[in-house]
């Protein structure tokens, strides 16, 4: 390379470095110094008012005899083992119907992908109270076979299984990655498989899903690590307390509510911390156990 | 253009708009010549209030016409998180109201520009018993512009049609009698209403019962004024009343604190504060409601009543050349009917006497009955109350939980009791 053309790249790459500057900036002033100094707060009382004062682990003492920490993780940890692979299964099914080459499918294809741009939103969440309050649609419709129905949201035992249909619900975004895998599926293998005599079932199981393995995989990181964040939902459909019970006492939920209405922002970094490191340490696992059933086209 | 070229017009650009930006944007301070001042006015409400308050703060500005003022308007659970982070920030509004949960919290934080100096703000109609009432520990450094008490609020319509008689106040007017009629009102009545909504997490109420058992909210330490024996008896007595069926179940009102458009419909009292009636009456139109003071135990100990003041400050930090112009603000919210008669009474009748007695002469139907029933609680002898401490924040969200628990089988009294009292006790401990 000749000592010109060294220049020239010299130039190019400050050039870039320019205008790279703003989302630096971005980066370091938005994510990376307040990512770091709720790590320094993880470890203070600090109540916003007054300056941080050193306490050491005792954030992290106080996790393990506090209720409605372990109230907050058994919630997540249900909600995440349970919505996630049931929308993940709704979705797939829903992709092969669409990959059939229904007419109309575009229109489909949007319909269904509507409630994942709005399932995270106020207005459904407020929505789904209305579906399933006490005088809601569904009790009024158990009542015309006469059911008379309680309130799914104030009954400890079915309030958290309504958000879980609703998570279900906004299958739309896993769904269009799915349909996208299986368009990426040669029709010759389906070809080969019916020629050996493979009905649907066998062609599903032998060579749709472990195609489509890769696509499962990254579905179920995303989804997973959404569902460990879900907030909006459980904020709005319990007015922000988690109940009734403790029942949609969701671990982000329970975050906010040590920050922004106990103002222990020492305590909500910590618990913050404590829910990136289990969110890193699932997701480390998933990609451990990936090798024993995801198959890449090229291994 | 070559590159550099662009790379020099892209940085100057950037530059010159930082710049412009830096001079522009309305701070707190002092606001161009002439002596024009600017203040930030923080409060919160419902939509109406917001409509209201905006008005007449347009209307102070237009008979002063030198002091401009920057509204920040929030509901109530967003405008303390704001405030929390404007505080951290030093950002703070010159003006603000002050949530319960806070007032000691913000005292300790010494948020608070005492007000006892301020030549426009005039404290001669009021009493020397009001203004020691007004202080916080000694020092007269918020201001209360409202007053609420806790009572019961009624019907009247609903209780007329199905032959209901309230009792008056008085020897009658007992926790036990109120619960016999709750229940014999739910067992019976043409619309299938119940008597009350479950509410044993409503405050006010609560610290009307523990005064009538000779114990407190908070002591004037900063401690829980309250025994376990104290709140599982409140407790306790909701429990019997809603297990007798004469307060709403969870399902039946949507959880704890019930939206009164909805259960309004399906009960005929609710407990709440004297100020409620205004703004909730208004969404039956056609039915009347009236209050009576919270019932009386028996033996309960004299100065057992008591008065909840709304307060509002002067930020510790305002620049001291717009303090008069605060002061000036400060005396329109509570020396001067004139702004009443565009908020109306929702903040709870009027602290200074004499505005009260100007108010009753334009209040409405409702604002009157609440007026009338604050007047007789202001007049009764009254022992000291204390706010709520630093830490303790969070104790009716922590209430209502645990009222829940009970109210679902998940907790005894006993138990609930002891964890509240133990609770809200820890978070009184860290934050000392």
């Amino acid at each position: 390379m000749t000592s010109r053309s060294k220049f020239y790249l010299n130039r190019q790459g400050r050039a870039a470095h320019v205008f790279l500057i703003p989302w630096q900036l971005g980066f370091l002033l938005i994510t990376a110094v307040p990512l770091l100094a709720s790590l320094y707060l993880a470890f203070t009382n600090y109540d916003i008012l007054n300056p941080p004062e050193w306490t050491g682990l005792e954030n992290f003492q106080r996790m393990i005899h506090d209720d409605q920490f372990w109230a907050s993780v058994r919630v997540t940890l249900i909600y995440v083992l349970v919505s996630v692979p049931l929308q993940l299964a709704f979705a797939l099914l829903l992709a092969l119907i669409l990959d059939r080459g229904l007419s109309g499918l575009a229109f489909y294809r949007s319909a269904f992908y509507l409630p994942s741009l709005l399932g995270s939103s106020v207005a459904i969440a407020i929505l789904w109270r209305e579906i399933f309050g006490d005088d809601g649609l569904i009790n009024k419709g158990l009542a015309l076979i006469g059911i008379h129905g309680e309130s799914w949201l104030q009954n400890p035992r079915t309030a958290l299984a309504t958000l879980i249909v609703l998570n279900v619900w906004t299958f739309g975004s896993p769904m269009v990655i799915f349909l996208a895998g299986l368009r990426q599926i040669p029709d010759e293998l389906y070809e080969a498989a019916r020629v050996d005599g493979a009905g649907v079932w066998r062609q599903f199981t032998h060579v749709t899903v472990p195609l489509l393995t890769p696509i499962i995989f990254f579905n179920l990181i995303l989804q997973t690590i959404g569902a460990f964040q879900t907030f909006t939902q459980a904020h709005i459909v319990s007015g922000g307390t988690g109940g009734p019970a403790n029942s949609t006492l969701f671990y982000t939920l329970y975050v906010y509510q040590q920050g922004f209405v106990a103002f222990d922002m020492g305590y909500a970094s910590a618990l913050a911390w404590v829910l990136m490191v289990a969110i890193a340490v699932v997701t480390a696992l998933h990609f451990l156990v990936s090798k024993y059933w995801v198959f890449y086209g090229d291994s | 253009m070559d590159r550099r070229g662009f790379l020099k017009l892209s940085l100057g650009t950037g530059l010159a708009a930082t710049a412009v930006a830096g001079c522009s944007g309305s701070g707190g301070g002092p606001s161009g010549g002439g002596g024009d001042v600017t203040l930030r006015y923080a409060w919160w409400g419902n939509n109406i209030r917001q409509q209201n308050y905006t008005k007449a703060l347009k209307q102070f500005s237009t008979a002063n016409p030198s002091i401009t003022i920057e509204p920040e308007f929030a509901d109530y659970t967003a405008f303390q998180e704001r405030m929390t982070t404007q505080i951290a920030a030093r950002d703070v509004p010159d003006i603000f109201w002050i949530a319960s949960p806070q007032v000691m919290t913000y005292h300790k934080s010494k948020l608070y520009r005492k007000l006892d100096d301020i030549p426009t703000l005039k404290w001669d109609d009021y009493s020397k018993e009001d203004l020691e009432t007004f202080k916080l520990d000694g020092q007269l450094n918020t201001l209360p512009f409202g007053i609420f008490t806790p009572v019961i609020r009624y019907n009247e319509t609903v209780a007329k049609a199905d032959g209901v008689t309230i009792p008056a106040e008085g020897p009658g007017w007992t926790w036990d009698s109120l619960a016999e009629l709750l229940v014999a009102y739910s067992k019976n009545n043409p619309g299938k209403r119940k008597g009350t909504p479950y509410a044993p997490d409503h405050d006010l109420t609560f610290e009307a019962w523990l005064r009538q058992r000779g114990e407190q909210l908070w002591t004037q330490d900063g401690q829980v004024g309250f025994t376990v024996d104290g709140l599982g008896s409140w407790l306790d007595w909701w429990e019997k009343l809603r297990k007798a069926g004469g307060a709403l179940s969870l399902s039946e009102q949507e959880g704890m604190g019930p939206d009164w458009a909805q259960v309004g419909k399906k009960v005929l009292v609710n407990f709440g504060n004297s100020n409620h009636i205004i703004d909730d009456a208004k969404m039956f139109p056609k039915e009347k409601f009236r209050l009576r003071a919270a019932p009386i135990a028996a033996g309960a100990p004299a100065g057992h009543k008591y008065l909840y003041f709304p307060r509002m400050a002067i930020y510790q930090r305002i620049d001291d050349g717009n303090l008069e112009a605060a002061g000036k603000v400060l005396d329109y919210n509570v020396n001067n009917a004139e702004m009443l008669k565009t908020v109306r009474l929702t903040m709870g009748a009027p602290t200074n006497p004499k505005v009260a007695e100007q108010a009753a002469a334009f209040a409405s139907p409702d604002e009157k009955e609440m007026l009338a029933v604050v007047a007789k609680e202001r007049a009764a002898e009254r022992k000291p109350r204390y706010e709520a401490p630093p830490g303790s924040s969070t104790w009716r969200t922590t209430m209502a939980r645990i009222c829940e628990e009970i109210a679902l089988g998940k907790t005894a009294v006993p138990a609930g009791a002891k964890k509240l009292v133990d609770e809200i006790g820890a978070g009184i401990k860290r934050a000392a």
